[in-house]
């Protein structure tokens, strides 16, 4: 009887801890909502409505079928459908849409020769990139089938008329899908290690600098530092200049890892990626102490950073694209900074691109770096 | 300057409304021993943070070596030290790099500081481990090595939160002299303790801080005797109620004006086992010893001056007549429950 009732103490203390610390009690009973949320919507529902732009030199019945079946294919989101070639490279090149499907100018005329379909693939998104691709050769497989059993008909019955059957005859045998990867055949691996960079910065910065405030709050280190003539953002800055210190370190032999064990391609160059891991870190050091800002456990300030890291993690695009998401997820991405150090670090890794071309995703991710500061330097006290 | 520390309705009220310090007037005389004592909860960590420009006071006003603690918090700081009662190092540095940490963080000159450390070392007896962790130290030597960093800036007044819980009383006695020594060179010294008997020994003077308010003052022989006579006033009616009766003799008289509340030693002229059975079952008597020269050692659990009055009341209803009562002087350790006693249970709820 006695075991029982110090078995029972175990459980109601917990119990009483939860119910005096309202932050824990919210995250536990938050978080695995969260988690079921994000990888049900996000991780286990099929990759649909993918940004696409049809690029349509041709006119005629067969161009019509095919911008018909594109549109009604759920795959694929027909952002619009023009007539320029050049706009739809140019679309895909920023990023704007994940493919050009191109057909040529004499998609539509009888022709001996052969007509090529393109497609001009957004090859850095790796998962989109295959699945577009399947998606885009299984659509002019069932045209062909479709246009053969149509034509097959179509000479035995008298109704139909000659020019559709015949030009759909024609497309079955001369027809071909070339495939453009804009930047190259990349695997799922390049793909995913420039996020999985990124998310290793985040949740090592966020985590170890709250871990170090809150950490030195509790052990009364941080006391005795603030009953030295130091101001807090003397203390504030120094306890980041170490954190960025040992990130800088991390993040080089990240990208060393990645090279040896993974044979990852770095295109921008390694002085470019780690310059935007910086820049990411510097951000999440920053989220870190905004968040430890008047933590007073280090076990309070696990509970309080898991709400926050984990569905940045699921959500900005680390494992599969923003753009497959619920748009209600796809709008949360960009409150989150790991969106844009991914967009950034795929961008120098995988597209080749300069720190010029990611411009807009280095400001953004400094304009967070500036309000985690200002918001924790304000919230941070001395009284510890 | 006479006081290092003078508070001026000194007061702290928190966010939830809680009134930790409430109008708190205080002067602690310069280069002297100053103990702060109070139950937990009492408002010592509060004024003490104030104190040390940790937080701001909600209203009154402090100064420390002259300094206002709102308008000047950086020369505050550099006129303090801070021994915590948990020891604050960082336990993957050693002796000499936490504290070469804390003179940089008070801007002592380079060239000064590492002969500073040394000595500091030589005075707390912590040398022969210098270059050991702070987590590969015993209790009394992060102790030392906890001063030795608070020192090094050479502060005037330094803060020592219950600097000898947990110790030996080996060590413990090594940091007493080591106290009075820092004392006897200039420093002024606010001793947070609950260890009455250390305060007792050590300090200059006393005060008790109770529910955000200074309840008591004085030196220590000074808080005793005062509540030697707070009890010989409370007793005055006691006296006279049972000098009355015959069963008194007339020379206990004296005897009950040096009465204590707590602890008092009682000789019956006709002490038998009725009587003595009687005590016992009182509810103010905690215990009784019968001593080896028949006198009876009681020790009374309650601060009210009708506790006495009763013990004494059974006594003589019972058939016992007083000879003679004695008692011992009124300890600290009296005093302070006493003081601490007067609580009103809603302003500490």
């Amino acid at each position: 009887m006695l075991e029982l009732n110090k078995f029972w103490w175990m459980i109601k203390k917990e119990l009483i801890s939860l119910k005096r610390h309202p932050s824990r009690l919210f995250a536990i009973l938050v978080f695995p909502i969260i988690m079921i949320l994000l990888f049900g919507y996000g991780m286990g529902g099929e990759m649909t409505d993918l940004p696409v732009v049809v690029v349509s030199q041709s006119h005629g019945d067969l161009t019509d079928l095919t911008l018909d079946t594109i549109k009604t294919t759920e795959t694929y989101h027909v952002v619009e459908v023009i007539d320029d070639l050049d706009e739809g490279k140019q679309r895909v090149d920023s990023g704007e849409v994940k493919a050009a499907i191109i057909l040529p100018s004499d998609y539509d005329k009888e022709s001996s020769s052969q007509k090529s379909v393109t497609l001009y693939l957004d090859s850095s998104d790796q998962m989109a990139a295959q699945i577009l691709e399947s998606s885009t050769q299984g659509i002019f497989y069932r045209l062909s089938n479709m246009v053969a059993a149509q034509t097959s008909v179509s000479t035995q019955d008298a109704d139909i008329e000659p020019s559709i059957g015949h030009s759909l005859n024609n497309f079955k045998d001369d027809i071909s899908l070339h495939i453009n990867r804009i930047y190259g055949n990349i695997k799922y691996i390049d793909f995913l290690v420039p996020a999985v960079l990124g998310m290793t910065v985040m949740m090592s910065c966020m985590m170890g600098m709250g871990a170090t405030i809150a950490g030195e709050r509790e052990t009364g280190e941080l006391a005795r530092l603030f009953m030295t003539p130091t101001s807090v953002s003397t203390v504030i800055g120094g306890k980041i200049a170490s954190k960025l210190l040992i990130e800088l370190v991390r993040a080089l032999i990240l990208i060393v890892m990645a090279i040896l064990l993974f044979n990852v391609s770095i295109k921008g160059g390694i002085l470019q990626t780690f310059i935007v891991l910086v820049v990411g870190a510097l951000c999440f050091v920053g989220f870190g102490i905004m968040l430890s800002a008047r933590t007073q456990t280090q076990e309070d300030y696990a509970q309080i950073v898991l709400p926050f890291s984990m569905p940045m993690m699921f959500v900005s695009g680390v494992f599969y694209p923003i753009e497959t998401m619920p748009w209600i997820f796809q709008k949360l991405a960009y409150i989150f900074p790991l969106t844009y150090l991914n967009d950034a670090m795929r961008a120098i890794m995988l597209k080749g691109q300069n720190l010029g071309d990611v411009w807009l995703d280095l400001v953004i991710l400094l304009g967070f770096t500036a309000l985690f500061f200002i918001i924790g330097v304000k919230r941070f006290n001395r009284d510890v | 300057m006479k006081n290092a520390i003078e508070t001026y309705d000194l007061t702290k009220v928190y966010n939830n409304n809680f009134t930790a310090v409430n109008s708190l007037n205080l002067e602690i005389p310069n280069k002297s021993i100053f103990g702060m004592l109070g139950p937990n909860g009492a408002g010592k960590t509060t004024t003490i943070k104030m104190l040390t420009c940790l937080i701001q006071p909600t209203s009154g006003s402090a100064t420390v070596g002259g300094y206002d603690v709102r308008k000047n918090p950086d020369e505050v700081r550099n006129l303090l030290g801070m021994v915590p009662q948990q020891v604050s190092l960082y336990k993957d540095l050693t002796i000499i790099e936490n504290s070469q940490m804390c003179a940089d963080y008070y801007g002592v000159p380079r060239d000064e500081r590492d002969d500073r450390i040394e000595d500091l070392m030589e005075l707390v007896d912590i040398k022969y481990a210098k270059d050991k962790l702070i987590s590969q130290l015993s209790g009394g030597q992060k102790q030392k090595a906890s001063l030795v960093a608070s020192l090094v800036h050479r502060p005037d007044i330094l803060f020592l939160d219950e600097p000898t819980i947990g110790l030996d009383p080996t060590t413990k006695r090594t940091l007493w002299d080591l106290i009075t020594e820092l004392n006897d060179n200039g420093h002024t010294i606010i001793l947070c303790s609950h260890d009455m008997h250390e305060v007792d020994m050590l300090c200059d003077n006393v005060g008790i801080i109770n529910t955000g308010n200074l309840v008591a003052y004085d030196t220590p022989q000074g808080l005793k005797d005062s509540l030697l006579e707070s009890n010989k006033s409370q007793l005055s009616d006691t006296l006279a109620e049972i000098s009355s009766q015959d069963k008194v003799s007339k020379s206990t008289k004296t005897d009950l004006e040096n009465i204590n509340l707590r602890k008092m030693s009682v000789l019956l002229k006709n002490q038998n086992d009725e009587i003595i059975d009687v005590i016992k079952k009182s509810s103010h008597v905690k215990s009784i010893e019968i001593a080896h020269n028949g006198r009876l050692n009681l020790r009374i659990d309650a601060f009210d001056e009708l506790a006495v009055q009763d013990v004494l009341k059974d006594i003589i209803s019972s058939g016992g007549i007083v000879k003679s009562i004695y008692t011992e002087e009124p300890s600290l350790e009296d005093v302070f429950i006493k003081a601490t006693s007067e609580v009103d249970e809603n302003a500490r709820a």
